[in-house]
């Protein structure tokens, strides 16, 4: 739908008809362009002001400007430092396990296996529930007279609650995680999968290649950009980690599950120190810009 | 003799063959087992008695059945308060988005006017931002606007978001120009163009965005945790953790079976209608 009509310099058109369109595009667009503004966009910036100023929740007006002291206090905060290092140890338990996992499950999954559709549908089926329902039944799963440390415990010999344990909450959470987070991707991948054009297998076999050949040489491939796709919005949803431990742990025992949001919402909620959660809400979106920026040129991204 | 030598070397990949599917399924079906195994301890447990409950040993089958902790939490929480304003708040979401999503998605892919190639831009670019950065600075803009403890509060924030207006420009690319050029011959208006054409074209997209939508509200958590702050105005999700804390002591058999019953309609949703879920995952794969 390009200019039809010559606008003149600005690319302005003023007969009749295009003005009348105008009106309309506007129209069309207002409603979700205001919303966007109020709720979307406006906060950013808001956020990021908020971010400058000793915050007072009660009487915005005589919030105190400090520029950027908050960030300076947050570099200086263990409680900040601790939280990242428990999002990131979070990360890498769940991103390539999710990764991994959901691309070896598409794969299987798109085989000419019997029963293709239940597996499809068990596979998917944890994608409707609420992380509440996931936080309150694997809390039951990994309590003491829950299933799991049942029968861990009869190989290990201890049989306590994971989530009471220092090294254990965490990976418990993570186990969670997986088993919730494994069918959004996993459908996206069997898409994936199923949209490599058979042709390709069809030429690599009458070559005479190995299946490993054709995974290493036709399907990742082929599969590169939403594997991208995956792979980045899995980091971001891992680095943004709140209701599972908040729910499981409440970021304990201790705080070995406090991870970076939860220490946003504890900080914003529970101490009030609302400009100190804006900056701790920044300095998580250029974490994530990194982490993203580098996935994608690592991976090789080029679209 | 060639034929021969042939066979003999074609049979050992029909053996490795067969060895890898038998592998291919009992790694998938083994996977299938650990993952209904959670589904099969949920609806178990909320059917168990209470000592089978607290048994040190798990009991994987209810040897007994009671509806003792469906009948606690029916009775004797708000659960049925927060199923309907679960429901409501799901529903009042999905039809604002589906709006003005539609409508957007109709200017920007029919209509021409300044800045729409910037708004877009703008639009496709907010994907970058992650929800949660905007949780202390939305909050305060819904406290300013007295949206705390109103459904709007917790509507407009999810209505905010890129996604479902992308998905949708997606799709009405590909509707023919030529359909609406002979709408407007006929007199057609622009409103009556979309209402009476782009729309019932888009049944579909839309349906499936609709229950992608209706699906996420419900289960979101964060929003209404912040913005709805009375035990009466809670969501399921809400509900759920709160009864966890506020029940004294947790009984395992009250909060398994409040579980089931958040889930129940979204499992059951999920098996009549898998597909156009499928479908809207496949879009967001698909359009980034």
């Amino acid at each position: 739908m390009d200019r039809e009509s010559d606008g003149g310099f600005l690319g302005i058109d003023l007969s009749v008809r295009s003005t009348r369109e105008w009106i309309a595009g506007v129209a069309f667009a207002a409603p979700y362009v205001l919303i966007a503004a109020g709720f979307l966009f406006g906060p950013l910036l808001l956020g990021l002001y908020m971010s400058f100023f000793d915050w007072n929740p009660i009487v915005p007006g005589q919030s105190e400007f400090i520029g950027l002291e908050n960030y300076r206090t947050l570099l200086s905060d263990p409680r900040f430092w601790e939280a990242l290092k428990n999002t990131v140890y979070f990360v890498v338990l769940t991103v390539p396990a999710i990764v991994v996992g959901s691309l070896l499950l598409a794969l299987g999954v798109n085989r000419d296996v019997k029963g293709q559709w239940l597996l499809r549908t068990i596979f998917f089926s944890p994608y409707v529930l609420t992380v509440a329902v996931i936080g309150l039944l694997w809390n039951d799963l990994f309590s003491s007279s829950g299933l799991i440390p049942y029968y861990v415990g009869m190989i290990t010999g201890n049989s306590g609650s994971w989530l009471n344990s220092h090294t254990l909450a965490m990976p418990a959470i993570a186990i969670a995680t997986v088993w919730w987070t494994i069918a959004f991707n996993f459908v996206i991948l069997l898409a994936a999968r199923q949209n490599v054009p058979e042709r390709l297998y069809e030429a690599a076999k009458l070559d005479g290649a190995s299946s490993w050949r054709m995974m290493r040489d036709v399907t990742i491939p082929q599969m590169k950009n939403p594997m991208i796709f995956v792979v980045i919005t899995t980091f971001v949803s891992s680095f943004q980690v709140f209701g599972q431990p908040y729910i499981m742990t409440n970021g304990g025992p201790g705080s070995s599950t406090t991870t970076i949001v939860m220490y946003l919402y504890t900080s914003a909620f529970a101490s009030r120190e609302f400009g100190y959660a804006a900056a701790i809400g920044y300095v998580l979106f250029m974490i994530l810009v990194a982490v993203s920026a580098f996935n994608f040129y690592y991976l090789g991204g080029d679209d | 003799m060639s034929t021969d030598t042939k066979r003999l070397t074609d049979s050992l990949p029909v053996d490795e063959e067969r060895l890898r599917t038998a592998g291919v399924y009992a790694a998938l079906y083994g996977a299938a087992f650990l993952f209904v195994i959670p589904y099969w301890w949920m609806f178990a447990t909320s059917f168990k008695p209470r000592e089978q409950v607290y048994s040190a040993v798990p009991h994987l089958i209810p040897s007994d059945i009671t509806f003792e902790w469906y009948r606690q939490l029916l009775f004797e929480t708000q659960i049925v308060q927060w199923t309907l304003n679960t429901v409501l708040l799901a529903t009042i979401t999905t039809v604002v988005v589906l709006l003005v999503d539609s409508m957007i998605a109709y200017s920007l892919t029919r209509l021409e006017w300044p800045g729409r190639r910037i708004v877009f831009g703008i639009i496709v670019g907010s994907f970058m931002v992650p929800g949660i950065i905007n949780l202390v600075p939305v909050f305060m803009i819904a406290s300013e606007l007295g949206l705390v403890n109103s459904p709007w509060g917790v509507v407009l924030p999810m209505a905010a978001g890129p996604l479902g207006v992308f998905m949708l420009v997606q799709f009405f690319k590909d509707i023919p120009d030529e359909l609406e050029e002979a709408a407007r011959l006929d007199g057609f208006s622009r409103l009556r163009i979309f209402t009476h054409i782009i729309l019932p074209l888009m049944r579909s997209a839309l349906a499936a965005l609709g229950l992608f939508i209706f699906i996420w509200t419900w289960n979101s958590f964060l929003w209404p945790l912040i913005i709805l702050q009375r035990s009466s105005l809670y969501t399921l999700p809400i509900g759920l953790v709160t009864l966890q804390d506020s029940m004294g002591v947790t009984e395992p058999g009250i909060v398994m079976t409040s579980a089931v019953i958040a889930s129940m309609p979204l499992l059951v949703a999920f098996l009549l209608l898998q597909n156009h879920l499928v479908k809207a995952v496949e879009m967001q794969g698909t359009t980034k």
